[in-house]
This record gives C-alpha cells, sequence and structure tokens, in this order.
C-alpha cells in the first residue's frame, strides 16, 4: 500500500510538473468558421506581437455553440458566432463584455453595423463580415436564367446535382421562403410544412457540404449549390461560368461577430486580436481574400474597386430587397432542431 | 531488488490509474447520462428514465444501424478477399523483399487518415485521376461518377482499413509450417483441398483478428462517408456525432453510443471464443 502510495506522489509529482507550464503558454485559441481568416493575416499579427495564434475551424453555429457550452466558456478566446447565436450566448452568459477601451479602431465601422439588436451598444460582440445566402449555378451545364429562385431547385432536371450546406438554418429557412414565410418563422405549423418541404429535396442533393461547396461545383460534380456569397464569389472568380443568383424569394443576410467566452484565458490578446482585425487594411484584406463584405467603412476605399464593385460580395441596393437579417428563434430553436434532426436522419 | 519493485508498483498504478481514469469513468459516464433527461440550456438533467434506450428500437435509428453493420460487413469480406492474397504473397517472398513490402504497407499511416481521405477526393472526381486513367485508357469515355457515391464511401473504408487486415493474416501466415502444406500435397490433397483444409483453418486466427480490426472502426468512421459520400448516408458514428454536436441530445447520444459499444464487447467475446477453439485444436 505504502508503496502505490509513493507511486501515485511520483505521478503527481510529474503532473505537477505539466500543469504549470500548460498555464503560462500565452496563446491564443481562434475558433472560427473553416476558410474564414487568411493564413496570412494570422501570421502577420504573431509577428507584430509575438502571440502565437492556434486556429481551429467549425462548419456550423451549432456545433461551436455546443462546445463552448459544454466548456462553460472555456478553451477558446475568440468565436465568431452569426448574430442569432450572439444574442443567445450572451443570454446564457457565455460571453465576455467587450472592452472598448482596448479597442480603438472600433471607431472604423460602419455606423449602419454598430449597435445592432442583436447586440445592443456591442456589449458582446464586435462585427467581423457579412454575406449573403444563395445559389451559385453553373451555366455551362444550366441555361442562365432557368433558375431565378429557390423553388427552381426542385425543377426534376436538377436530381443528383444539387449541393445543400449541411446548415439547419439555411436549410429549413430556404424551405419557408419558399412557402412565402419569413425565414425567422416561429410559427409550428409552418415549420412542419418547410420541413415537408424541404425532405422532398433530399433525394436530388448530391452533396451536404458546408466547409468548401465551391470545389464540388468547381470539379462540375455539382450544376447548382446553395451557398454563402464568399464562396460563390471564389468560384465565380475561377470560372466566370458559375453565377450568383440573388433568389427571387428573398434573399438571406448574415452577420459574423468577433466574441470573446466568458471564461477565455487570454482575454487581454484577444481584445488585441480583434482590435488588429479592425485596422482598415488587415479588414480590407480579409474581405479581399475571402470574398465576404466587411462592416469596416474605412476599410471600403483600401479595396480594389473590383472587389468593392463586385455585386456578389456588395450586393447592389436592390438586389437586397426583401432580405432577411436571421434572428433568434426563441423557443421555437427547439422545434426547428427536433425537424432538423429527422431530416438529417431521413425520418 | 527494492527499485524493482518500487517501478512495478509504478507501472501497475500507472495503467491502472489510466484505465480508471480514461476508461471507466467516461464508459461510466456514458452510461448513466443515458438514463438522464434533455435538458435546455443544460445538457442534461438529472431525471431518471429508460426512454433513451427504448428510443434506440425506433425503427429509424434501427436502420442507420443496419446500414452501418452492412456496410462494415460489406467493407470487412472485400479487405480480406484482397488481404489474404497480399498477405500470401508477402510471406512467401525474400526476407529483403519482404521487409520492403511490409514497409509498404505501413508507409500510408504516416499521414493522418483524415488527410488520406481529403487526397481521396483528388482521385475519385470527375477530372481526378482515377477517371483521367480510365479515359486515356480508353476504358470509359464519359467520366464515371463516384465521388459522393456509396462507392466511394465502400473504397475509402477500404483503403483506410486495407492494412489492418493485412498485418495479422501475414502474422499468422509467415507462421504457418510449411512441412504441413507438403505433407498434405504428399498425401495427395490438391491445391484446393490443401488450403481450404490445411491452410485456411491454421490461418483462421489472423483472419478474425484482421476481421475485427477492420469491422470495428468501420462501424464508427464517421468522416468517411461525410467526405466521401458528401454526408448523405448517415451511419452509427455520424449519429452518434449529430446527436452531440447538432442536437445537443446527450442522453439519446449517450445510449447509441452504449449500444455501440456492447455491440464491439459482444464481438470481441465471440472472438475470444473463437480463439479459444482453435488454440485447444491445434496440436499441444
Amino acid at each position: 500500500m505504502k508503496k502505490h502510495l509513493l507511486a501515485l506522489a511520483v505521478l503527481l509529482a510529474a503532473l505537477g510538473m505539466v500543469i504549470p507550464a500548460q498555464a503560462a503558454d500565452k496563446t491564443l485559441n481562434v475558433f472560427i468558421w473553416s476558410e474564414y481568416l487568411p493564413d496570412e493575416v494570422v501570421a502577420d499579427f504573431t509577428r507584430e506581437t509575438g502571440i502565437k495564434v492556434k486556429l481551429t475551424t467549425y462548419e456550423s453555429n451549432e456545433t461551436m455553440y455546443a462546445k463552448i457550452k459544454m466548456l462553460g466558456g472555456k478553451g477558446y478566446d475568440i468565436v465568431v458566432p452569426s448574430a442569432e447565436y450572439v444574442s443567445r450566448m450572451a443570454a446564457e452568459d457565455l460571453l465576455a463584455p467587450i472592452d472598448k477601451g482596448r479597442l480603438p479602431n472600433l471607431t472604423n465601422l460602419d455606423d449602419t453595423f454598430r449597435n445592432l439588436s442583436y447586440d445592443p451598444d456591442n456589449g458582446h460582440s464586435v462585427p467581423y463580415m457579412w454575406g449573403t445566402t444563395g445559389i451559385a449555378v453553373n451555366t455551362d451545364l444550366v441555361p442562365e436564367g432557368q433558375i431565378t429562385g429557390y423553388a427552381d431547385l426542385w425543377n426534376p432536371a436538377l436530381a443528383g446535382r444539387l449541393l445543400l450546406p449541411d446548415d439547419m438554418r439555411t436549410t429549413l429557412g430556404m424551405a419557408l421562403k419558399v412557402l412565402g414565410y419569413s425565414t425567422n418563422d416561429t410559427d409550428p405549423a409552418h415549420i412542419e410544412q418547410a420541413y415537408l418541404r424541404a425532405k422532398s429535396l433530399y433525394p436530388a442533393v448530391k452533396v451536404f457540404d458546408s466547409d468548401s461547396p465551391k470545389q464540388a461545383l468547381l470539379n462540375r460534380e455539382v450544376t447548382v449549390a446553395v451557398l454563402w456569397s464568399g464562396e460563390a464569389y471564389v468560384a465565380n472568380d475561377e470560372n466566370d461560368k458559375i453565377v450568383y443568383v440573388f433568389p427571387k424569394e428573398g434573399v438571406n443576410r448574415w452577420v459574423d461577430n468577433l466574441c470573446i467566452p466568458k471564461n477565455a484565458a487570454n482575454a487581454e490578446s484577444a481584445h488585441a486580436f480583434i482590435n488588429y482585425l479592425l485596422r482598415p487594411e488587415v479588414a480590407a484584406k480579409i474581405s479581399q481574400e475571402m470574398g465576404y463584405a466587411t462592416p469596416n467603412k474605412a476599410a471600403m476605399p483600401l479595396l480594389p474597386a473590383e472587389i468593392r464593385d463586385n455585386p456578389i460580395i456588395y450586393p447592389p441596393a436592390d438586389r437586397l430587397t426583401g432580405s432577411e437579417f436571421e434572428t433568434d428563434l426563441g423557443s421555437a430553436q427547439r422545434i426547428y432542431e427536433q425537424y432538423w434532426s429527422r431530416l438529417k436522419t431521413g425520418r | 531488488m527494492k527499485d524493482r519493485s518500487l517501478f512495478k508498483a509504478l507501472a501497475v498504478t500507472l495503467t491502472v490509474g489510466w484505465l480508471a481514469v480514461f476508461v471507466i469513468v467516461p464508459n461510466l459516464l456514458t452510461l448513466a447520462t443515458g438514463f438522464l433527461t434533455r435538458g435546455e440550456p443544460e445538457f442534461v438533467l438529472p431525471v431518471l428514465t429508460f426512454d433513451n434506450y427504448a428510443r434506440l428500437f425506433d425503427p429509424a435509428f434501427f436502420d442507420i444501424f443496419l446500414d452501418s453493420v452492412w456496410l462494415a460487413l460489406c467493407t470487412t469480406v472485400l479487405c480480406l478477399l484482397v488481404g489474404y492474397p497480399f498477405a500470401y504473397i508477402l510471406a512467401r517472398l525474400t526476407p529483403a523483399r519482404r521487409r520492403l513490402g511490409l514497409l509498404f504497407v505501413i508507409i500510408p499511416f504516416w499521414t493522418n487518415s483524415l488527410i488520406r481521405t481529403y487526397a481521396l477526393i483528388a482521385i475519385l472526381n470527375v477530372n481526378g485521376l482515377f477517371n483521367a486513367a480510365l479515359l486515356w485508357l480508353g476504358i470509359v469515355s464519359e467520366p464515371v461518377e463516384l465521388l459522393y457515391t456509396n462507392t466511394a464511401v465502400f473504397i475509402g473504408f477500404t483503403y483506410t482499413l486495407l492494412p489492418f487486415m493485412i498485418l495479422p493474416l501475414y502474422a499468422s501466415i509467415e507462421k504457418l509450417d510449411h512441412r504441413l502444406i507438403e505433407a498434405a500435397r504428399d498425401l495427395g490433397a490438391g491445391s484446393f483441398q490443401t488450403f481450404f483444409r490445411v491452410g485456411l483453418p491454421l490461418t483462421l486466427p489472423g483472419i478474425i483478428a484482421g476481421s475485427m480490426l477492420v469491422f470495428l472502426p468501420a462501424l464508427s468512421m464517421f468522416y468517411v462517408p461525410d467526405i466521401l459520400g458528401g454526408a448523405k448516408s448517415l451511419l452509427v458514428g455520424n449519429f452518434i456525432r449529430n446527436q452531440f454536436l447538432v442536437a445537443r441530445d446527450w442522453p439519446f447520444g449517450a445510449a447509441a453510443s452504449v449500444l455501440l459499444t456492447v455491440v464491439m464487447g459482444l464481438l470481441l467475446y465471440v472472438y475470444w471464443l473463437c480463439h479459444k477453439r482453435v488454440r485447444r485444436a491445434e496440436p499441444a
């Protein structure tokens, strides 16, 4: 028994040496959507500040939320939830307050992206990028003009040629739009109709991918894809036969935001990183590289004209008529999740 | 002498401690979570229920489970059909060539299997290497659509798991006493009979071990159907992952994962029984 105690003591001592070494580690843990932050920007930040950055990616708000929730707001220093998840996570006390005193570059933000309804006075979030969800069509394989809205995806000629994102809000939101409802509808009867409508499209889908849907389009594995504007921009940049269609039912807009989880280990470095990303030249570089729109007003003049005037990234106002922002669903979230789970299990 | 017993105590404590912390406790937690109720915004509520385990008998989940078992079974059979001749030839090579052959089997392990699965996209897609080769050889005139089909998932599984079949088979074929084969031949058995009545039974332990090593991971490798199958076909592995990360129904996810553990445990028990029988049948 004594021997075992001694052995245990040796092990604990060894562990004791490992733990402080961990705590002293000043790496900034960034948890962000895949294909959303250029490596170059991260490298520049590390070169300038000496703060190392560890990048982990996710492909849906649900996954990010589940991990942050499970870890009790620890483990990561930066997360990038979409608007509706900012309000949800703030309400569940998972986000640390933003210390504006440490973000002098906050003044670069466009006024229209400040003090938004999902986070009054930017108490917990700083807008990072925004974009739209629309339809990309390879006009080499599908005649131009055949697809003008979500309803056209149910065309039997497209069966087996379709890509949808592996994303709850997009899939059910799309079906709600086809039925003439809001993408934020909370009426259980409407959600069920949307579920049935989405389900009827499922056999026609060839791939579900929200990581990098442009790949399947560029490889011609699929001819039509529902995707984020940035993915469409990159695909269009590589092959101009791939065009982006703003669905006539009304396009979905979203804003992703830089947030600091409640119990982040390096809140100070996290602020330094957010402030760095708010620099006009950095924001411009990110927008240019990733193909999403920046809410940074000071960055706009720095963007090359072909980016600033690109209708996929910065759509003209008339394309955005009838557009909607996704908002927090409140208690209807659970109903969405139940139907989403059934869609995914094919029930 | 004293040092040695301290070392022994250290080794035992480390092993037992490791198993307790990383195997027993997590599995008990999973088992217990399966009896609790889903909660919001917390993940689990301490309300006892048998619902989650009962829901495993729901036809929808059962279908997913059967699909997974079927796919894993097909993968195992294909790996066996490819792996057996491969291991046989390997065991008959000269020692130098054998070492080289084994090296080639092992080299892919140096790269993470997730990365190798992504690499398969580049090979299987419409403009990929495989189609380019078929077109160049004139076997097909139009590219074959492989990626995002069940065939691609099947190829991915077989490719990833084949070494797990080859290595145990190789070990048991190499140990095979060649004199027994010669004796069978001398006594008038044809190649067919020699193989099925002498070679095959003697390498049975390798076949069973290899099949286990292929079948069990094939039940739970969720990223292969996600990446190569276009995330369409849902297998038990994906299902459990979705319950935890997307639906946040931890108790149901836990129940499904307990079921998978139990099935694997039963298979290992069958393996142990077979092994014991084979050992007993061998001459002492």
